[in-house]
């Protein structure tokens, strides 16, 4: 018969499950972790996407962190001012407000405005391509175009263009995983603000070589230097940078910039995305 | 014969140069001096824009231990001190010198020969160091460190790698062939060194009979064993060259005197010879221009620091097809994009070619048919590397022997697949040395 068949095998793993579910609950009883609650609730609040962006290597360190020192500097980028003022209620506590950023390219050498040195036929990626010659665009301090950068965001923010690695300015959350992923550095974390002023360019070549490789170079001629009312703009190293905590927007810099295609640029409505929120 | 153990190829010789002697090319009107031309850090430039400098003249200063002094390779007028391509793959910075066609040397250099025996082991050593010599095969390993490995290691063989085992290339043939004397006079140099406690080798592949048989002529009664080697590549790369010859194996992370071994380059030698008994320091060199797109292939001995579009034109132009130009060996060197890159000290060849009638290098998947473990003479697995390569998994890449491969091309030679697998794995290396830098940074 085919229950006398199942007895034995019913009772034996049945009585094992029992006997094994009783050691599991006295061990869970003896080697319980207490857990604030609240470090549950954090959780929920924060994005859940572990970016790093916070320096902790997750949102759930970031959380216990917060819970235990009640710290009201630490700051979650991505989440910007909305997020601190939901935490800071949560935990009834005044957190500071952030000072939220937004990556910025610092390079307009696409393929209108760069010059190619060569045709470039190696493995398709940024790094590989530094090995020949900084990759296939005359100007080495250049974006490359080939997107090393793309896989390192969390957020879907990137994607090449006509050669040059363009940003998503609504997706962006500031959070800088991309930053270290540039062979040549032009992907840079600027203050964000409603309206934003910004060198773009990377250039340290010397302003006759950057003209010559490239119409959007930006060749230290000094003449937004002059204009500025705020004084914030400096040349280093043979490049143009506007310091963004003095810049007021006011887009003087922006009518006597010489060069062909304007290395200054505006972008507009850059705070959009978390007022929506 | 001899040969290293494991792995290994047979590439076509292509050696269009091997019964052409060394020419003498004129000094251009204009030279780029790289202040990269070694292994570690750039040498710090000694001169300003306006200044005259004389052949000879040290212009670059060795900045650090494992660094090298830069000289001029003429007499005149430097036009600029500014960061320049550089036949490596990147930017260095470089001093361009407009000549003044006199070729004057600097005073108390390329004196008579003198004779270096009565020369103590620190003042040999310091003439080489002062002569800026290099590995002239094409790592750049400054001379005079190799020559003053830490006294706790104790060397006692020292081979003259004359294998020249990369195609097309005959520079170290020629050299061997017509400068037997200096050749071996370098060696006991390097040998004296050592206070006849280590045994002097020379190692040619087969095919080069008539450098073997020069070589054998000038080395009798000197205690040098010349070895002939079976013509199979990588046989002139260090580590295959010490096993072939000793049978000795170097470990990841060893350097040949960890075994008791010093590898130089057959030029390397002549360049010493020059350096202690004349006072010359290294300012020229001897290389091969070739490939099918050169109008007369050939072997010239020019100054460091002529660009290839000199060289091109001395060699008679190049033809209208040349889609590809490449420094040192088509096995491990690399593609150029312009001809305004100078030659530095460890150019041991240029080879101008058209390579569309070569199939197509669109990388395909890798089909796990195992040539490349074949022929990989390091024993590693190329695929693997590749693949860990092309997915980011460095530490995989790195417990696989990443920092063991040579970078010597074999695999990607025999890659049905057409994988770019020397490429990749420079790739996985260089991500692997950014992490580094962040870390300690």
């Amino acid at each position: 018969m085919i229950s006398e068949a199942f007895i034995p095998a019913v009772t034996s793993l049945g009585s094992l499950a029992l006997i094994l579910g009783i050691i599991i609950y006295f061990v869970s009883k003896k080697f319980y972790v207490a857990e604030d609650p609240m470090v549950t609730i954090i959780n929920g609040i924060l994005p859940g996407v572990n970016c790093g962006a916070c320096a902790y290597p997750s949102c759930n360190q970031f959380a216990e962190e917060l819970v235990r020192t009640k710290d009201t500097t630490m700051t979650c980028p991505v989440g910007g001012a909305d997020l601190a003022a939901k935490l800071g209620e949560s935990l009834g506590i005044e957190m500071a407000e952030p000072k939220p950023v937004t990556c910025a390219v610092i390079c307009q050498g696409n393929s209108d405005n760069a010059r190619a040195s060569a045709e470039y036929v190696g493995i398709q990626d940024c790094w590989a391509a530094m090995q020949a010659f900084a990759g296939p665009k005359q100007c080495r301090h250049s974006c490359l175009g080939l997107g090393s950068c793309i896989a390192w965001c969390d957020f879907n923010a990137m994607r090449i263009e006509n050669g040059l690695i363009v940003i998503d300015k609504d997706l962006c959350t500031g959070c800088g995983a991309c930053v270290p992923a540039c062979p040549t550095g032009v992907l840079v974390m600027q203050q964000k603000k409603a309206e934003r002023i910004f060198i773009a360019c990377n250039s340290h070549d010397r302003g006759a070589d950057t003209k010559r490789a490239c119409d959007a170079g930006c060749t230290a001629c000094q003449k937004c230097v002059k204009v500025c009312p705020e004084e914030a703009i400096v040349i280093e190293n043979f490049v143009a940078r506007i310091i963004q905590e003095k810049c007021t927007a006011c887009g003087k810099c922006l009518e006597v910039c010489p060069s062909k295609v304007n290395c200054i640029v505006l972008e507009k409505d850059m705070v959009k995305s978390t007022n929506a929120s | 014969m001899k040969t290293f153990t494991i792995g290994g190829i047979h590439p076509p010789e292509s050696k269009l140069t091997a019964s052409k002697a060394i020419e003498k090319m004129p000094v251009p009107s204009e030279i780029v001096v790289s202040m990269s031309q070694h292994l570690g850090k750039p040498a710090k430039p000694l001169v300003k824009v306006g200044e005259e400098v004389k052949k000879g003249q040290r212009i670059g200063e060795a900045d650090g231990f494992i660094s090298a002094h830069v000289h001029a390779g003429t007499s005149g007028k430097v036009k600029s001190v500014k960061s320049v391509p550089h036949p490596g793959g990147n930017y260095s910075l470089s001093v361009t010198i407009t000549t003044d066609g006199e070729d004057a040397w600097a005073e108390g250099l390329n004196t008579a020969p003198i004779d270096w025996k009565g020369l103590s082991k620190e003042s040999i050593i310091e003439r080489i160091k002062d002569a800026g010599i290099v590995g002239m095969g094409g790592a750049g390993f400054p001379s005079s460190v190799k020559l003053s490995p830490p006294p706790d290691k104790t060397i006692d063989t020292i081979i003259l790698n004359g294998a020249e085992c990369e195609p097309f290339l005959t520079a170290d043939h020629r050299v061997m062939v017509e400068s037997a004397e200096e050749v071996i006079k370098g060696l006991e140099i390097i040998t004296s060194l050592f206070q006849g406690k280590a045994k002097p080798f020379i190692g040619i592949e087969a095919n080069k009979p008539d450098a073997i048989a020069a070589m054998k002529k000038a080395a009798k009664g000197t205690g040098i064993e010349i070895v002939t080697l079976e013509t199979k590549y990588p046989q002139g790369a260090e580590k295959q060259l010490i096993n072939a010859i000793t049978g000795r194996t170097i470990e990841e992370g060893q350097l040949p005197f960890d075994k008791g071994c010093l590898v130089h380059n057959i030029g390397t030698a002549v360049a010493i010879y020059d350096a202690v008994s004349c006072n010359r320091p290294l300012v020229e060199r001897v290389l091969t221009v070739s490939g099918m797109e050169i109008s007369s292939a050939r072997n010239i001995r020019a100054v460091i620091g002529t660009r290839f579009s000199d060289i091109a034109a001395f060699s008679g132009g190049i033809s209208e097809k040349t889609n590809q130009v490449i420094t040192g060996g088509p096995m491990m060197g690399r593609s150029q994009f312009t001809l305004e890159v100078p030659i530095t000290k460890t150019t041991s060849g240029i080879l101008f070619i058209n390579n569309a009638g070569l199939e197509s290098s669109r990388e395909r998947t890798c089909i796990r048919c195992g040539k490349c473990i074949d022929a990989c003479p390091q024993g590693l697995e190329p695929w693997l590397l590749g693949n860990e390569a092309q997915f980011r998994r460095l530490d995989e890449a790195e417990l696989y022997g990443l920092a063991n491969c040579t970078e010597c091309g074999s695999c990607t030679f025999v890659c049905p697949s057409k994988r770019e697998l020397v490429h990749w794995i420079k790739y996985a290396k260089a991500l692997v040395n950014n992490r580094k830098q962040r870390k300690t940074a």
